[in-house]
């Protein structure tokens, strides 16, 4: 027996937890609250804490098509796009990084290609700052013309998103036995097969894992979305960096609408990120 | 059915030669073990045998084919692995179906195969679970399970009985090698177990340091060993070693160690640094004839023998087994003898056998 009678310190620890997540959770929650406000109550004093008359108005704002118009002092974004935008560049770059990130995780896991210390450089490629790379590509870009494009922005995700999937896909295919792949090769298994039939299955928590994980990255990005892109793409994130200072653009309630949007995504993928990492590594249950 | 024959097989990883040129002829339908402490090539040679390893030099014949370059698919044999490699997302019925979808069989013929080998090895009532779901003793039927339905020509089993607790091992080495006799299969066995190999195999061949030490059956390993490594190998408690010298005598020849000595008539042996070997069975408590005195140190009752320590002046002390009946207590002072006719002497330096 440890612990006797009222237990204190788990109390406090609570406590403080419960008081952290008040103040991080806060601006999260005044952002949804304001995103249902009319245009009225946005700034009121004191601060309603609910919409007195909680309304949809600014979500049909931002999200009906068209372009975004700028009037009366008060601009209006437009999000339909950029949400297509950002679907297509982080969902594009972020598949494709798993799809080639995880080959290269097997083959180094099993064949030691690229030397020992492959995963290693792969990884100092990550420790560069973004702000670093980003002047470069656009030279680079300019002279490939990929300037503000769909590919130029997919490959730039790509890259950047490549050592992260190596280093999980790493971690998730040396769970699995060599052995299992040893005796499916016995049974007359060609190289394919044992991929499909043993690798895949038994890797495929970890592949969703490592999508979702480096999706919402891309899904955040700003820097270089910004540095690379001009009008033809625009994505969620640059969006939301659209809005002015408090001068011009005093819409709060639909750059609160965008921000949730925005934030939405993040929040389901993250609990499912959870779950998912569970699942991945409950075969451990492997005999050794 | 199909024998197996290597030919100079060897294996180099980086700078450790791994397996060091071996021959080996194993005749169709033979169950041989390969023997040896862990890092001696025994598991090398088998996954070399299966493809799973690349031989760096030598070739591999199975039946009259040689499958050197060959994928392991391409063989037709059958292996069990240590960890009983079971794939953890299939059901035992996929499991032991995995290999026959594989090869493409029927859907009708793959269910009957899969119950029939189901029922011999009794797994028949697990074909819903999971592999995670198993017994230890369960795991290892499936294994086998997988590896019969095809019926391969030659089954290759590395370690398979590691993971098993003591008194399930033996029966499953009883169960195993009543089905080497059903099938008549050509079996190569790996194990550090000298245990399983004297109780498994037709011949055992004893590895160590990458080289095939004595090919021979059980009995005749345990009784003729080659050298000092094989002699040291087999044998629980292990043989016991004097160190000393022989000299050369009219008609025969003299060992002659600390507090020790004893002629070996009609034997022609030379002089110099030897070593004397003789199993504690062999060790006698005697009361007359050529005998040494000794002080018993430590008794182990074993039930139906006792192990018997003896100091008698030499650097360590002599490990005899005795009849459990024989009344002896700690510090007792006995005489022992050897039987002569089951010493073996090695050569000091180089461990080989001297006697003939």
């Amino acid at each position: 027996m440890r612990q006797r009678g009222f237990p204190l310190f788990p109390l406090v620890r609570h406590t403080l937890l419960l008081a952290w997540a008040a103040v991080t959770l806060f601006p999260i929650y005044w952002m949804v609250m304001t995103s249902f406000k009319q245009a009225a109550e946005w700034v009121t004093w004191p601060p309603r804490w609910f919409p007195h008359e909680p309304t949809l108005v600014n979500y049909v704002k931002v999200l009906t098509p068209g372009t975004s118009t700028f009037e009366l002092g008060r601009q209006t974004l437009k999000i339909l796009k950029p949400i297509g935008d950002s679907l297509i560049v982080s969902g594009i770059g972020s598949l494709i990084a798993v799809l080639l990130g995880s080959a290269l995780a097997y083959s180094w896991a099993r064949f030691g290609t690229g030397g020992r210390s492959y995963p290693y450089n792969i990884l100092s490629i990550r420790m560069v700052p973004p702000i670093v790379i980003a002047v470069p590509f656009v030279v680079y870009f300019v002279t490939l013309r990929l300037l503000d494009t769909y590919t130029g922005l997919i490959l730039v995700y790509l890259a950047t998103s490549l050592p992260y999937v190596i280093w999980m896909m790493l971690a998730f295919v040396e769970e699995v036995p060599v052995e299992l792949e040893r005796a499916a090769r016995v049974m007359g298994a060609s190289r394919w097969k044992v991929l499909r039939s043993v690798v895949l299955p038994l890797t495929a928590s970890g592949l969703v894992v490592t999508f979702l994980f480096v999706f919402i990255l891309n899904w955040s990005e700003l820097l270089l979305a910004m540095t690379l892109t001009n009008t033809e793409v625009s994505t969620i994130p640059i969006q939301l960096n659209k809005f002015q200072s408090a001068n011009e653009g005093r819409d709060y309630g639909p750059q609160a609408a965008i921000g949730t949007i925005a934030t939405l995504p993040v929040v389901v993928l993250g609990f499912l990120i959870q779950k998912h990492l569970l699942r991945g590594f409950s075969f451990g249950l492997l005999r050794k | 059915m199909a024998g197996i024959r290597l030919q100079r097989l060897g294996k180099v990883f980086g700078a450790t030669r791994a397996v060091d040129g071996i021959d080996l002829t194993i005749p169709d339908g033979e169950f041989v073990v390969l023997v040896g402490p862990s890092g001696c090539g025994k598991t090398t040679t088998l996954n070399m045998i299966a493809g799973l390893e690349v031989p760096t030099s030598g070739d591999i014949w199975i039946g009259d084919d040689r499958v050197t370059d060959w994928e392991p698919g391409d063989r037709s044999l059958g292996m069990v692995f240590q960890s009983l490699a079971l794939f953890p997302h299939m059901t035992v019925f996929d499991n032991i179906a995995f290999p026959l979808r594989i090869k493409r069989v029927a859907p009708a013929e793959i269910e009957r195969r899969v119950r029939a080998v189901g029922d011999t090895v009794h797994v028949g009532h697990l074909l819903a679970k999971r592999p995670a779901t198993l017994s230890g003793g369960e795991a290892q039927r499936v294994a086998l399970a997988r590896t019969l339905v095809v019926e391969p020509s030659v089954f290759l089993m590395d370690e398979p009985l590691s993971s098993l607790d003591a008194k399930l091992r033996v029966e499953m080495r009883t169960e195993i090698k009543r089905l080497h006799g059903t099938l008549r299969s050509t079996f190569v066995y790996v194990t550090h177990d000298q245990a399983e190999a004297m109780t498994m195999a037709d011949r055992i061949v004893v590895m160590h340091q990458g080289r095939i030490q004595q090919v021979g059956r059980p009995l005749e390993v345990y009784g003729n060993p080659a050298n000092r490594f094989v002699a040291g190998f087999f044998g629980v408690p292990a043989m016991n070693f004097v160190e000393g010298e022989l000299h050369a005598e009219s008609g025969g020849a003299r060992f002659v160690a600390q507090a020790l000595g004893l002629s070996l008539p009609g034997q022609r042996l030379g002089s110099g640094p030897a070593v004397l070997g003789v199993r504690p069975e062999h060790v006698r408590l005697v009361s007359a004839g050529e005998s040494w005195p000794a002080a018993v140190s430590l008794i182990e009752p074993l039930g139906d023998a006792t192990l018997v320590f003896l100091d008698y002046g030499g650097p360590s002390s002599l490990v005899a087994k005795v009849d459990a009946e024989e009344k002896l207590a700690v510090g007792n002072r006995r005489s022992f003898t050897f039987r002569r006719d089951r010493i073996v002497l090695f050569d000091a330096a180089t461990g080989g056998r001297l006697s003939t």
